[in-house]
């Protein structure tokens, strides 16, 4: 498990990761959300133990990982850059990699590399940015780690590999309970990798929880006398966004389901239905909350 | 294997989409009671999707009596009352006919349609 325990990370004056308190358990694939700047790139730089913490700490299995290297030898780290290894030949990269990591496995480069088929002797500077991170992505997997990280996981790459790199994330996920740790701007892709996801926002955990399972509920209901927000608001119900279409209305509302479905009994629904949200909904509306204008965009 | 079909541009959390994809494999009987279901990890690299999101859905399908484990054996199908899980199958069903009603469809209409679709699919 990997906890942000009172975790702070300042450049500067500048608070990039403000005092979080985060747990990323074994096993599962965590997704980072959060708009540009937000403080993911920080959190996942702390976890990778280059980072030392200003407040707080990270900690791998209860261990501090800054500057610890039987721990750092447990995590890989897919920088969103790949620029740094240009003058290297694959091959060259992968020898590179392999003394840090005591669980390399070269079977597995080969089988991975059988899949993607990278040229092996040519320089990463060569390749577009696609191959480049299918080159770090293929070292990476082959080190074996418990615990792996992507920063803008499919940055640059084209939709058959995304699926590829998806796929071989999930299969070390159940063959080795590979623990992965993924930031990315693509929520559909998100929701279809992760089973939990947090939103960082100003360096501040917004929320965290399991994919499908967030208390931002999207209700279809219909009541045979007129009722507005602020009907509904007087009830004790967090409305976020209220539409009426005829009798049938469409609210978007924050809380637990079995409880605002007892609050919305009051005004006698004829029926009361839940719709799941993508996490593109969750994302719009928590940063609606959070003083985002959506709508004012484009006016 | 039984084919469990992920909608990926779906709506329905995937772990939904399994726990349905079961019941309705149950309903039309090519899941019988006592099949053995695939493994987490068979089923995860079969489908492509994160083993711990199959896990839940087993978990909700083993809270609901819909499958049953046997430790270290692996996850099998319940005997299952088809009325009860025929509910969680028609709450879309549900949604779609009361959409019709309000926009001033007839119930009769309505039912001449599902007999209509009945015939067509040869279901009876």
């Amino acid at each position: 498990m990997i906890e942000f325990l009172d975790a702070t990370k300042k450049f500067d004056d500048k608070v990039a990761v403000d005092n979080i308190n985060l747990q990323i358990p074994t096993g599962s694939c965590f997704g980072l959300l959060g708009s540009n700047g937000a403080g993911k790139s920080t959190m996942l730089r702390m976890i990778s133990g280059v980072y030392e913490c200003d407040g707080g700490k990270v900690a791998v299995d209860g261990v501090d990982v800054y500057n610890n290297n039987s721990v750092k030898e447990r995590i890989f780290f897919i920088n969103d850059e790949t620029i740094q290894f240009t003058t290297m030949t694959l091959k060259e990269l992968k020898n590179f990699y392999k003394p840090y990591y005591p669980n390399f496995s070269d079977e597995i480069f080969d089988k991975l590399n059988a899949i993607i088929k990278l040229p092996e002797k040519r320089k990463l500077s060569t390749f577009s940015k696609g191959m480049k991170r299918q080159a770090v992505v293929i070292v990476g997997l082959a080190c074996q780690t418990d615990y792996i990280m992507l920063d803008e996981a499919f940055d640059g790459l084209d939709p058959t590999m995304r699926i590829i790199v998806k796929k071989m994330i999930i299969d070390a996920m159940a063959s080795r309970n590979l623990t992965a740790i993924i930031s990315s701007h693509n929520l559909m892709e998100m929701s279809e990798l992760c089973d939990r996801v947090a939103l960082v926002h100003n360096g501040k955990i917004v929320f965290s929880n399991e994919v499908g399972s967030h208390d931002i509920i999207k209700i279809q209901t219909a009541f045979a006398q007129e009722v507005t927000t602020e009907m509904l608001i007087e009830q004790g119900i967090e409305v976020l966004h209220f539409d009426a279409k005829g009798s049938v209305c469409n609210i978007i509302i924050k809380g637990e389901i079995d409880e605002v479905r007892a609050k919305l009994d009051k005004f006698e629904p004829s029926f009361v239905d839940t719709i799941d949200l993508t996490l593109d909904e969750i994302f719009i509306y928590e940063m609606e909350g959070l003083g985002y204008d959506f709508d004012s965009i484009g006016e | 294997m039984v084919f469990f079909e992920i909608d990926l541009k779906s709506r329905t959390p995937i772990y939904e989409q399994i726990y349905k994809k079961t019941v309705e494999l149950i309903i039309k009987g090519e899941l019988k009671e006592n099949d053995q279901m695939p493994s987490v990890r068979a089923l995860s690299a079969e489908i492509s999707v994160n083993p711990n999101t199959i896990t839940k859905a087993y978990a909700l399908l083993e809270k609901d009596g819909i499958i049953y484990s046997l430790s270290g054996r692996g996850s099998f199908v319940a005997k299952v009352e088809l009325e009860k899980v025929a509910d969680f199958l028609l709450a879309d069903f549900d949604r779609c006919a009361l959409d019709a009603l309000e926009s001033g469809i007839s119930p009769s209409i309505l039912v001449d349609r599902i007999n209509t679709l009945s015939k067509k699919t040869d279901i009876t």
